[in-house]
């Protein structure tokens, strides 16, 4: 019967006239492209939120239009996962062969630096500050300094303190030179992210200055968790970055492809460049925050545990990396991992409960910390050779160490190396062996603080 | 090694657009306001039949419908879950704070705050203004099929005084996302906001000022009222957008990630 339908829950055939099933054929048009356009997707994810596809397909058909259509859209569809006529990316998560060194960037920083928020108060002269809407947000007002040589602090803090309450950073006076790789080491809560953060510029400093080398638009942060929108392609993500800081710096506006490119291809995300950022792992997300911190070729790259959430070849790869920019730009980058810090950093500043206790090479904190010790090893008995070198002045510690082994520690390495082959020759044993212990950043760090062991992060 | 496909150029335009068009948000935007377009009308129309029947039988009556009613049934639908749910989208851009990353990602690199606030601010109004004149051509059609003719001019002045109140509840959720940092307080104190200003517009000695008289234009200009009754409010709501966002950039400038 023409003009007549039986409305679902009605009790009985509801005659509708011609006009009204004119005005409702555009809702039935938009209603069935909206269901369609659901099921559609729906068919086509590799998988949904919350219930099964099936239950979702109940949901768009049988829910009260349009609620089930768009309860859909909002909480079953997986966003930015591949679709299944997407061809598959070779060489998935974190195979990724890294590139090494960047290369060597010509041009001289930008001489600029900050200051404090209580410069006054501090004394410092400030002739030139900006009023940048980010330096006000830094917390920092800036002044131009002739730091910017090559061997000068390219990174210089004094006094810095935010306190949160009895946590936070003190009295921090950090000094990065130039071209170096810089390792902030410390136990959970001693201040690497806020310091990092009030050098980055996104905190405040309570008091104290921090003096920068180069301009802000030449300074690149990955933090330690970046996130991204995921419904951009890594490719789209790198771009973005490349451009917010070529908007700010004259001459970097060119052809974004090859740097975009170079930049994924040096992270290790060449092969996922097209892929959306959603359906990243953690590892690939911190690789896409490296490429974009690296797009802009900064002078100064800070990067918060950069190692975090990769595996151990991931973990190499990257520390490959930031090794080989050693000369060519300034790396200051934090971590927990005392090995990676050993492995790469130059220069290393340790942290504790807010304070800085020491900065310097790594080396001269290893050698300033650490006692001289040996392993030495007898072809004979080792008892005599012990007990004679128990009656040394010099050895503080001699302790049997194994089968013909012994551990002997000295007030110095001099007197080590001068005192212990005279003992050997004195007793008459045949020496297999003598091996300075090998000492590590580990042993300093617990040497330094007193702590027993570094606390997971 | 699959083959890298650079597309358009990216900046932050771009992002806005993308974050409309690759998320559920214009699709949602469009299909509840064509949807409430389309049907508004015909309840208006009909609801005597439509509530005789689901009432089982029991007869309201209701005066003939107008085109003034047919128009009005979709401004305040639109008044209700339309504003609701821009400000729900707008808050999803505007609360970029809301995580670490993406804030770092974001106030490291633009050299002022501007750049965020500002296509965030005219792409989600721009979305919310196209998604309110695309039902009201709906409502428009099914008004004139069923009831009878919609005059143009007073309906076109009607909706660009809707969109300047759409406009207005953008600007309200990025100074309410400058003020809390989440997402959804961000909907909270900015549904709280918009909902007060109605109450306000009962004190008759600021009604004609406020920016929410705005939003039943559409239907005052149908029954009569002249364009000119606006200026006052079309002034106050354009100027109050202008301070709110100012207020945000200077709040989301002065704050700390």
């Amino acid at each position: 019967m023409p003009g007549a339908v039986v409305a679902g829950g009605l009790a009985r055939p509801l005659k509708l006239p011609p006009h009204l099933l004119a005005a409702l054929v555009p809702v039935l048009v938009l209603f069935a492209a909206l269901t369609i356009y659901c099921l559609i997707d729906l068919y086509r994810a590799e998988s949904v939120r919350s219930i099964p596809k099936a239950a979702w397909a109940v949901i768009i058909i049988a829910v009260s239009w349009p609620i089930g259509p768009l309860a859909y859209l909002f909480f079953g569809r997986v966003r930015d996962q591949r679709r299944k006529e997407s061809a598959p990316v070779a060489g998935v998560a974190d195979n990724h062969a890294w590139a090494g060194a960047d290369d060597a960037r010509a041009g001289v920083a930008d001489n600029h630096a900050w200051a404090g928020a209580d410069e006054a108060r501090a004394g410092v002269a400030d002739n030139h500050a900006w009023a940048g809407a980010d330096d006000a947000r830094a917390g920092v007002a800036a002044y131009p300094a002739a730091v910017g040589a090559a061997g000068q602090p390219i990174v210089t803090t004094t006094g810095l303190t935010r306190d949160y309450g009895g946590t936070g950073l003190f009295d921090v006076g950090l000094s990065v030179p130039r071209g170096c790789v810089y390792g902030l080491v410390g136990p959970n809560g001693a201040g690497k992210t806020t310091l990092l953060s009030i050098l980055s510029g996104v905190r405040r400093a309570d008091h104290g200055t921090v003096s920068l080398g180069v301009g802000r638009e030449r300074l690149s942060v990955c933090p330690d968790v970046p996130e991204f929108d995921g419904w951009l392609t890594a490719y789209e993500v790198v771009d973005l970055a490349r451009v917010l800081v070529a908007s700010r710096t004259p001459g970097q506006r060119g052809d974004a492809g090859p740097v975009v490119r170079d930049a994924l291809g040096t992270a290790g995300l060449a092969d996922s460049a097209n892929r959306k950022v959603g359906g990243f792992s953690r590892g690939m997300i911190q690789r896409l925050g490296l490429a974009c911190a690296l797009v802009s070729d900064p002078e100064l790259l800070i990067l918060d545990e950069p190692t975090a959430a990769l595996d151990p070849a991931g973990r190499a790869e990257l520390l490959n990396l930031v090794a080989a920019m050693r000369g060519t730009r300034t790396v200051i980058f934090s971590s927990h991992i005392l090995a990676d810090v050993q492995r790469i950093a130059d220069q290393v500043g340790i942290l504790r409960d807010g304070k800085l206790l020491y900065q310097g090479g790594t080396g001269d904190l290893i050698n300033t910390y650490l006692r001289p010790s040996w392993l030495l090893r007898i072809a004979d008995d080792a008892a005599p050779v012990t007990a004679a070198l128990r009656n040394q002045a010099w050895a503080t510690r001699v302790e049997p160490a194994g089968a013909g082994a012994i551990r002997v520690d000295a007030t110095s390495i001099e007197a080590g190396e001068q005192g212990i082959p005279v003992v050997v020759a004195a007793c008459g044993a045949r020496q297999v062996s003598c091996e300075p212990v090998a000492a590590d950043l580990e042993s300093a760090f617990l040497a330094l603080t007193g702590t027993s062991a570094m606390e997971p992060r | 090694m699959s083959q890298i496909r650079p597309g358009r150029p990216m900046n932050l335009w771009r992002l806005e657009w993308l974050r409309l068009i690759r998320t559920p948000r214009a699709l949602a935007l469009g299909a509840i306001f064509i949807f409430l377009g389309l049907i508004e009308p015909v309840f208006a129309k009909y609801q005597s039949q439509i509530l005789r029947h689901v009432g089982n039988g029991v007869r309201i009556s209701f005066p003939p419908a107008t085109p003034a009613a047919g128009i009005s049934s979709y401004v305040s639908e639109i008044n209700g879950i339309g504003v609701i749910l821009i400000v729900v989208i707008a808050a999803g851009a505007f609360t970029f704070d809301a995580h670490h990353g993406v804030a770092t990602f974001l106030r490291t690199r633009v050299g002022s705050i501007w750049q965020l606030v500002t296509p965030r601010f005219t792409v989600n109004a721009l979305a919310g203004a196209g998604a309110y004149l695309l039902g009201a051509l709906a409502a428009w059609y099914e008004t004139d099929l069923l009831i009878g003719s919609v005059p143009a001019g007073e309906m076109l002045a009607g909706v660009l005084c809707a969109c300047v109140y759409l406009a207005f509840a953008v600007a309200v959720t990025s100074a309410a996302a400058s003020v809390v940092r989440g997402m959804v307080g961000t909907i909270g104190l900015t549904v709280v906001v918009l909902l007060l200003l109605p109450i306000a517009d009962t004190l008759h000695a600021v009604q004609d000022w406020l920016p929410s008289t705005l939003a039943s234009a559409p239907v005052d200009l149908l029954n009569g009222a002249h364009l000119s009754h606006y200026l006052p409010a079309f002034g106050v709501t354009v100027a109050a957008s202008a301070a709110l966002l100012a207020v945000a950039v200077a709040r989301l400038g002065a704050r700390e990630v």
